[in-house]
């Protein structure tokens, strides 16, 4: 939904989509956060039509009713003349989601009673994606989302995330042109973590002697992407356990929040139909980073990914293209190739209990997504997901 | 933040104490300007643009966001927040040297571009330096049949150099707030 420092007080609100519903994240009177439906109890109508701002409550534009912040029907004109006093308002509330719960600020919510708690729902993967976040600091929301559409659909967005074989050629552009150097890391040395429910991380291991050639090459102006000393504070090294920390692959938390660029931005592939992706980019960060260092890594935020970043304009291409020229007849009897390095890594397990992969740069990621994506869509309840939805 | 609102800002400024004919010749001078930048893009002569701005230009594009007519006043993000373009002479010619390398795929094959610049005025003029602003429609097609369109306002702050000028700040403001093209691989 988004992350508690966006609404810090009570009324302010976010609005955001569950599947392709626009629903209202805010905070009550009490300070708790509020999942409401963003569709009026009478006729349908939008009660919120700013994206963010601060509200007391919500009123429909069209008649009139008005909800409080918790969703409750507290407004009808007409209610003695026209409804005589028998309209149970408390029945006509917004529709509520149905659990909204917040792991380390960051919100969600669904609309599933019957879904887990948020805490097993994330499970050791999504719990370590969002911990690379969160150990940065005291961490906040930057002012501006980054909101676009692509012709694509979602779930080659997603996959993309995982792909560190397109860099070379996707992003030859930007090598070139000096944008971004070729990283310390090796395309021989990758740890895939593939977690319940579909979550997954997959990218390099970075490990402690890159970590210190990256830190020279930080004294250097236009390094500050690529400052990942905050691996090695204890705190870090605490939350995230020997393989988060090692870990510089961009996690996703199944199905389409994807964690990037070493934590300090987040993004949502926001599916409209088949054809259209809406890419929504979030930039976080520790309210504690010296300014110069917090201007540096705003201006490298701006310039990486969004409509206009150096990287994911050629991204965005290539997703768009895929979307439109595999979808022919003939197009789609054959299947597409997910065959690199499949099977040839090793399994590892942790004492924490999280399950990894040593592998070579692989596909293993997005062949567990697109593998999940059709499990959740073929799934009766959540026990079957749960009971197919183990890596080990 | 919110837009300055061009009207009222002009109505106080020494610029409108000159004669006509200075104001006419000015007009024309930065018009033809804003023509022949336009043209140096939709002929992708980027170094050409690029050699337009000064060496600590600041070319910037905040995010808008759809707010409610009482926090209009937050309607776009602050400088220092996120942005679309927030860059600096070395950051532009990054992109640009970027468009040069045969492989930025966003524009291999290249779009065509129209750059329409209107509503010219001069809102201040100090010493060397112009304050202008003036509307856009940027028209793209891209490869077979594909089409984006923006228009938007840019805020520029002219430097004068001899009778043409170089841009010293560029404040780029768009209409949309969920941008409808898949990437602003162009300039504006």
């Amino acid at each position: 939904m988004c992350h508690e420092s966006q609404i810090p007080n009570p009324g302010d609100f976010f609005l955001n989509f569950i599947g392709e519903e626009s629903v209202i994240a805010t905070r009550d009177r009490q300070g708790r956060l509020q999942v409401l439906l963003n569709t009026c109890r009478h006729r349908g109508n939008a009660v919120c039509r700013a994206e963010l701002g601060h509200a007391r409550s919500f009123m429909c534009t069209y008649h009139g009713w008005t909800y409080d912040l918790e969703g409750r029907l507290i407004g009808v004109p007409g209610y003695k003349n026209f409804y005589h006093e028998n309209l149970k308002r408390e029945d006509w509330g917004l529709v509520k989601a149905a659990k909204v719960e917040s792991y380390k600020g960051f919100v969600f919510a669904t609309m599933d009673p019957a879904s887990p708690p948020l805490e097993e729902y994330l499970g050791d993967v999504g719990r370590l994606g969002l911990g690379m976040v969160a150990a940065h600091g005291d961490v906040a929301v930057v002012d501006g989302i980054q909101k676009y559409r692509i012709g694509c659909n979602w779930k080659l967005a997603v996959d993309n995330l995982f792909d560190w074989y397109h860099v070379q050629v996707s992003h030859a552009s930007s090598l070139a042109a000096g944008y971004i150097r070729p990283p310390p890391w090796t395309s021989m040395d990758h740890i895939v973590a593939l977690g319940e429910y579909g979550h997954a991380i997959g990218g390099p291991r970075l490990t402690r002697e890159m970590r210190e050639q990256l830190a020279k090459q930080r004294q250097t102006a236009d390094s500050a992407l690529l400052d990942e000393s905050w691996r090695d504070r204890p705190e870090a090294q605490e939350q995230l356990g020997a393989v988060g920390v090692e870990s510089r692959g961009h996690p996703n938390i199944f199905p389409n929040l994807w964690i990037a660029s070493s934590g300090t931005q987040l993004s949502l592939r926001l599916p409209h139909g088949p054809g259209s992706t809406e890419i929504w980019w979030f930039t976080i960060l520790d309210r504690n980073m010296p300014p110069e260092l917090r201007k540096a890594a705003i201006m490298r935020a701006n310039h990486t990914f969004g409509p206009a970043g150096m990287l994911e304009q050629d991204d965005g291409e290539n997703w768009d293209q895929s979307t439109r020229a595999a979808r022919g007849t003939v197009g789609r009897r054959y299947p597409l190739n997910f065959a690199m390095n499949l099977g040839r890594g090793v399994i590892r397990h942790e004492p924490s209990g999280l399950a990894h992969i040593d592998t070579h740069i692989s596909e293993h990621a997005q062949l567990w997504t697109y593998r999940s994506w059709a499990e959740w869509m073929a799934a009766e309840d959540w026990d079957t997901l749960r009971s197919k939805g183990r890596a080990q | 933040m919110t837009e300055a609102d061009p009207t009222v800002t002009a109505a106080a400024m020494p610029l409108f104490n000159r004669d006509l004919a200075y104001r006419m010749r000015l007009q024309f001078l930065v018009e033809q300007f804003y023509y022949a930048e336009a043209a140096a893009l939709d002929q992708r002569r980027y170094e050409d643009w690029l050699a337009l701005f000064t060496d600590d230009v600041h070319y910037w594009m905040p995010v808008r966001r759809t707010r409610t007519s009482n926090e209009l006043d937050q309607e776009f993000t602050a400088p220092g927040a996120v942005a679309y373009f927030d860059d600096t002479k070395a950051m532009l010619a990054v992109r640009v040297r970027k468009l040069q390398t045969g492989y930025s795929w966003a524009e291999d094959p290249p779009s065509r571009t129209r750059h329409l610049i209107t509503n010219v005025q001069i809102l201040d003029e100090r010493d060397d330096r112009l304050s202008v602003t003036s509307n856009f429609h940027v028209y793209r097609t891209r490869l077979n049949s594909e089409e984006d369109s923006w228009i938007g306002r840019r805020e520029d702050v002219l430097l004068r150099d001899g009778d043409s000028f170089r841009i010293a700040n560029r404040k780029i403001f768009l209409e949309q707030t969920v941008l409808l093209a898949r990437n602003l691989s162009n300039f504006f």
